[in-house]
């Protein structure tokens, strides 16, 4: 030893995975409230979906701000004159408004208890918003082209798959014994957390081939504490777990209430534990450097 | 450098009428004496736990024969910053006349994307209390002493420098002291693989101070009781 290193903090703690995490869920339920004008199964999650989707909307955002060390200049990042349209950060400032915006107006509209195409276009525009936030929040972490896991390409896809599995997961929870749901919900949660799973292998394989930083950063990620959530919460009991799951479920054309529900609880579960992994994992290495 | 490899219109390195200050850092008379983080700390009042400027050492080879590697740390300031790229509020800039990547604090909201876009580790957040300066909570680094520059002096750890182991200067200028330098010695920068331009060069550095090494890994967090208590204190 002797060598002397000055420590480094992370640069984003863990109340940032707390804000991925939610707005993946927001974003998922935001695509079953659409979903539910196409296919007529999900229709009793129209409202629900939407609703809870709103609130954590409003969650999202106050974790967000709270995390700046400047709360109030959040409204900076509204500002025409300072926008930095090269950042990610920006457009998803810009996302997050206009996603509550369209998102309050779908509410007012379903409100009025019809299904008037002005609801189904508001909810197909909310939808399309709502998939932009786990776009650039995935976006936000791959233009860091220093840190190895961030910066790849599948990231974004990686969080889409992520918003669609525990969206799915919190609609299967939300609708309760309404079988006609539950087959269609099992079917989104089997193939998005498969997809999951092929992102997450993708990442880790072209990972563990990089440089040094790139294999240290594997390394960080697939041992002690931070493996522990990553491969046992994240991998195994997020991903695998439910998949094989759903995959049984889905070869015998059925699935006990109990079975879906496991299944639902350890997607949130992985989606959480991988989000916090993903995060703090390739800033592990840097506080060293 | 000439102009036709420039591949992004940020750089000012090579451009024509434009100055583009620089350091080069010899590592060789680098004595380990941290004049330069004392001078920098004096300079800003940079706070406890925090450093614009900072001297990183390993020591390396074998009982009886080992010796101290330094390797002088701050802002590289880019040519092609990704700081600046990602600042959602235009907080972080870069001077096009000098190449200086400074701050403006009263714009900043404290997101800490620059933060995770520098792969120097040269920027940090400033706690919520200080003794001379009103600057809190907003994200700091080096400014090359822009303040200095601009009237004609160097920044505070190239004068204080006893080895003159830091030297500034115009790279642009083709008879300034650091294009001399650069021409007639080996350079190396850090992580040039990152393609970020850093206009700090470095004359003798080793691999084993400039890369991540292995022992990076198992690393014990020497530094953890120290920066708890930092935290704990200016409650960030």
């Amino acid at each position: 030893m002797g060598d002397y290193v000055w420590f480094h903090d992370v640069s984003w703690h863990a109340s940032y995975a707390i804000y991925f995490f939610v707005i993946g869920i927001l974003a998922g339920l935001s695509f079953l409230s659409y979903g539910s004008w196409i296919t007529p199964a999900l229709r009793p999650l129209r409202e629900k979906a939407a609703y809870i989707s709103l609130g954590l909307l409003a969650v999202g955002g106050l974790l967000l701000i709270a995390d700046l060390s400047q709360p109030m200049r959040f409204l900076n990042t509204l500002n025409p004159a300072y926008l930095n349209f090269s950042s990610p950060l920006a457009w998803g400032a810009l996302n997050i408004v206009a996603f509550g915006i369209v998102s309050v107006l779908y509410i007012l509209e379903l409100k009025k208890g019809q299904d008037s195409a002005r609801g189904k276009l508001l909810a197909m525009i909310a939808a399309l918003l709502a998939l932009g936030l786990p776009i650039y929040t995935g976006y936000d972490l791959t233009v860091h082209q220093s840190r190895p896991i961030w910066n790849t390409p599948i990231m974004p896809v990686l969080f889409v798959a992520l918003a669609i599995a525990s969206g799915s997961a919190a609609g299967s929870l939300l609708a309760g014994g309404n079988a006609e749901a539950q087959k269609v919900l099992r079917e989104y949660m089997l193939w998005s957390t498969a997809g999951v799973g092929v992102a997450l292998i993708s990442i880790l394989g072209t990972t563990n081939y990089g440089g040094s930083a790139s294999e240290l950063t594997f390394m960080v990620l697939t041992s002690g504490t931070m493996g522990t959530i990553f491969v046992g919460g994240g991998i195994l009991l997020g991903t695998a777990a439910p998949v094989a799951i759903l995959f049984l479920a889905h070869l015998r054309q059925q699935a006990t209430a109990a079975m879906l529900m496991l299944a639902a609880l350890l997607i949130l579960l992985g989606s959480a534990a991988l989000r916090y992994a993903l995060l703090m994992g390739p800033q592990q290495l840097q506080t060293l450097y | 450098m000439s102009e036709e490899l420039r591949v992004s219109s940020i750089e000012t390195r090579g451009a024509a009428g434009k100055k583009r200050y620089a350091m080069v850092v010899d590592t060789r008379r680098c004595i380990g004496c941290m004049a330069c983080q004392v001078a920098c700390k004096a300079e800003y009042d940079t706070p406890l736990g925090v450093n614009r400027t900072w001297v990183p050492y390993k020591v390396v080879g074998k009982y009886p024969t080992v010796k101290k590697q330094f390797l002088p740390r701050l802002c590289n300031h880019c040519d092609d910053p990704p700081c600046v790229r990602n600042c959602p509020v235009d907080a972080t800039y870069k001077v096009e006349d000098g190449g200086f990547v400074l701050q403006r604090y009263e714009r900043c909201i404290g997101c800490r994307s620059c933060m995770a876009a520098c792969p120097y580790n040269a920027r940090f957040m400033l706690p919520a209390h200080r003794t001379y300066s009103k600057i809190t909570r907003v994200v700091d680094k080096c400014t090359f002493c822009f303040h200095r520059v601009t009237q004609n002096m160097v920044p505070a750890c190239v004068q204080t420098c006893v080895g003159r182991s830091r030297v500034f200067g115009d790279i642009n200028d083709p008879n300034s002291e650091v294009s001399y330098l650069i021409a007639r010695n080996a350079t190396q920068v850090l992580r040039p693989e990152e393609g970020t331009k850093p206009q700090v060069y470095y004359i003798g550095a080793d691999r084993n101070a400039t890369e991540f090494g292995r022992d990076a890994y198992s690393k014990p967090e020497v530094m953890e009781p120290e920066r708890s208590a930092f935290k704990r204190h200016f409650n960030i």
